[in-house]
């Protein structure tokens, strides 16, 4: 039933059957629209109130819960009701975490989730003195791959991550964590030297970057006179924090038999304990060094 | 891709032939030669009396004096008036009392006659003047073109006992045995760095004292800088020595050059961007600046935040937070085919690959590749070819078609 499109196009109020079913048929589609809008509206009416009751009863809850939070807190003691989480508890929990993960670095071998993976950071420590930490950042991809680090350049980080990274990764963080573990303890022990035992030495103290290698002239006390020793310490394994080879001279000619023992004694001391011990012994010592020190 | 020029350490047999070991004047053996360098090492004290050493300048003492005053006069000429009683401090060769009878408001000229006086009276030597020479580009690095070479071991080598002494002796043993005449200097720095200069002469010339070469080499690292010398012929010997007083196995030239050698030794040892996530962060990773500024007025709007915002996420991800490594170049040879989106080209036809070299400069190349995107003058991200400049420590890239 298609409306004659040539009505009313003159104008003209045309009279007739047709004209007269075409009004009625305008009248039925304004209806219709009429109707839809009501029933739009009555909608919306309906979905507001709804909207409404639903708002009001939030704000009678946020108010209730608010009622319950200083009643509770105007009553000092614990009087809470079990199973709402009140905003200061979620607080306290949350720096509880925060600094249970923050603490992590003291166990030497911790890491943070990032975008991409996880950095690593490796914590070192020396008899109970916690020293630097050194980052590995790494890409979890399918060959995993270190993003960036701050591992110094002469612990072999290539070497390791070749033979270990994609097979054992528990093993490279370990062997990784050895080394500079071990680095770190060598360099603290020649610190301490320069630092805390600096009168014992006669000269500078000889060390390379990696502090496998410390060469030094020191002199100790022995019944009022000093005999100065030439000392050197190599570590030869890079794993560990005690010489794998000591070689002192004492270095003045000639030395006499108790000069000998001494150099002997001193030789075993320095491949037993590490470095700053030994010189604390030299300084509790002073004129008269211990044999039965000698482990 | 990469130029590489590679010395390896050759066989035992032909190590005397390459070392050129000279007739008569070394021969009394390691002896000699530890004694030699006992005379020249004594660089600090200045030596007063006329030193009887292997290289043969007893009695001519006067005549030297002429060289090697004009030598210092032209090295302090160089130095700024501002720095000149800084670096005569630390060259530590003239006396307090000496310095503090000079007068340094004279004119530059005058202050030099005045100085040179006071060397000759201390009878200055030539590893003194050497000495000032190196303080002097110390501290004016960037004045110097700096190479940089990486060493390598053998695989499964012994963990390196390095001892620094023992490496300084051995190289000037080294290259005084191959070449008579040459002049080595050498000054410790912190960071266990040693920089070293050698002035170059032959069996039958003195060493130029004007034309040096430096290198800074760190201890336990595989990494050598040599400053870029005018005498090409003298670089071999200079690998050899290296390799060989540092008990390494080859050296190779990398494709990394650049005046400014502190950025230089960042990027081989990825010392910049050392921001690592942990839990103990103190200041916020997320450091959006976005060039946005947050106190502009809230009327405006900025239709396009969201890309802004994308392109900065981007840009951070690839170049990092921190301050980038200063180059002033890269160079990109590139032998491909001409690509072209005409049909008709007459480059596209040929078969032969084009040769054209493109090279990018800036007073800072890699802060400026950074603020390409954000500026909006390129496409975030950047071609992998610019931002893998300091990743791959290169920026001479030579490209081919695969």
């Amino acid at each position: 039933m298609e409306p004659a499109r040539a009505a009313c196009r003159g104008g003209e109020p045309r009279t007739g059957v047709l004209a007269h079913l075409e009004r009625l048929e305008a009248e039925a589609i304004r209806s219709r629209k009429q109707l839809e809008q009501q029933a739009e509206e009555s909608a919306l009416e309906s979905k507001i109130n709804k909207l409404r009751s639903l708002r009001d009863q939030l704000r009678a809850d946020v108010k209730r819960r608010q009622a319950t939070i200083e009643a509770s807190t105007a009553n000092s003691e614990p009087n809470r009701m079990a199973g709402i989480d009140e905003p200061e508890d979620l607080q306290r929990k949350q720096e509880n975490m925060k600094g249970i993960l923050q603490a992590y670095h003291f166990t030497g071998l911790s890491g943070k989730l990032t975008s991409r993976g996880v950095c690593v950071c490796i914590s070192t420590a020396f008899e109970g003195n916690l020293l630097d930490s050194y980052f590995v950042d790494l890409v979890i991809q399918k060959p995993l791959r270190i993003h960036h680090h701050s591992v110094p350049v002469f612990i072999p980080l290539e070497e390791l991550s070749a033979k270990y990274l994609q097979t054992d990764i528990q093993h490279f963080l370990f062997s990784l964590s050895e080394y500079l573990n071990a680095y770190s303890g060598r360099r603290y022990q020649a610190d301490q030297l320069q630092s805390e035992f600096a009168d014992f030495l006669a000269g500078p103290l000889q060390r390379n970057p990696l502090c496998n290698l410390l060469a030094f002239t020191y002199k100790v006390e022995l019944k009022s006179q000093s005999f100065p020793f030439c000392a050197r310490l190599m570590y030869k394994d890079i794993t560990v924090t005690l010489p794998t080879d000591v070689a002192v001279t004492c270095q003045a000619g000639e030395p006499s038999t108790s000069q000998e023992e001494q150099r002997v004694a001193h030789e075993n001391l320095f491949r037993s304990k590490p470095l700053h011990q030994v010189f604390a012994l030299f300084a509790k010592k002073g004129e008269k060094l211990d044999m039965s020190l000698i482990s | 891709m990469g130029g590489v020029e590679s010395l390896q350490r050759p066989p035992p047999g032909l190590l005397r032939l390459w070392l050129r070991i000279p007739n008569g004047s070394c021969g009394a053996g390691p002896a000699a030669a530890g004694r030699a360098i006992g005379g020249f090492e004594g660089a600090a004290g200045g030596n007063r009396s006329p030193r009887r050493d292997a290289a043969g300048y007893v009695g001519r003492v006067k005549e030297m004096d002429e060289t090697i005053a004009e030598f210092i006069r032209r090295t302090i000429l160089k130095i700024p008036m501002t720095e000149i009683m800084e670096v005569l401090k630390t060259w530590d060769f003239l006396s307090e009392s000496q310095l503090q009878s000079t007068n340094f408001r004279q004119r530059k000229e005058v202050l030099i006659q005045d100085l040179i006086r006071l060397c000759e009276e201390k009878h200055a030597s030539l590893n003194d003047a050497a000495l000032l020479d190196l303080l002097y580009t110390q501290r004016h690095r960037h004045r110097k073109i700096w190479d940089v070479f990486q060493m390598s071991k053998e695989p499964g080598e012994d963990s390196d006992l390095f001892d620094m002494e023992q490496f300084k002796s051995s190289f000037k043993r080294i290259l005084q045995r191959a070449l008579k005449n040459v002049t080595v200097s050498f000054r410790d720095t912190e960071e266990n760095a040693v920089w070293i200069r050698i002035a170059w002469g032959t069996q039958y010339k003195k060493p130029n004292q004007y034309k040096p070469t430096y290198v800074v080499y760190y201890s336990q690292s595989p990494y050598v800088f040599i400053s870029s010398s005018l005498l090409k012929s003298t670089l071999p010997l200079l690998g050899q020595a290296l390799i060989v007083a540092s008990k390494h196995h080859q050296i190779v030239k990398m494709d990394l050059r650049s005046h400014y050698l502190d950025s230089l030794k960042a990027i081989v040892f990825k010392q910049y961007n050392q921001t690592f996530e942990t839990h103990n962060y103190t200041t916020p990773l997320q450091e959006r600046s976005l060039g946005l500024d947050i106190n502009m007025d809230s009327r405006i709007i900025h239709e396009n935040r969201i890309e802004k915002e994308q392109v900065q996420r981007v840009t951070q991800e690839t170049f990092g937070y921190c301050p980038l490594p200063r180059l002033e170049f890269a160079q990109y040879k590139l032998e491909t085919k001409f690509k072209s989106d005409l049909n008709q080209s007459v480059l596209a036809d040929r078969e032969e690959p084009l040769r054209c070299l493109v090279k990018f400069s800036s007073p800072n190349l890699l802060e400026a590749l950074k603020s390409l995107a954000p500026a909006g003058i390129a496409d975030a991200p950047l071609s992998p070819l610019l931002t893998c400049i300091p990743n791959k420590k290169m920026n001479y890239f030579k490209i081919r078609d695969k």
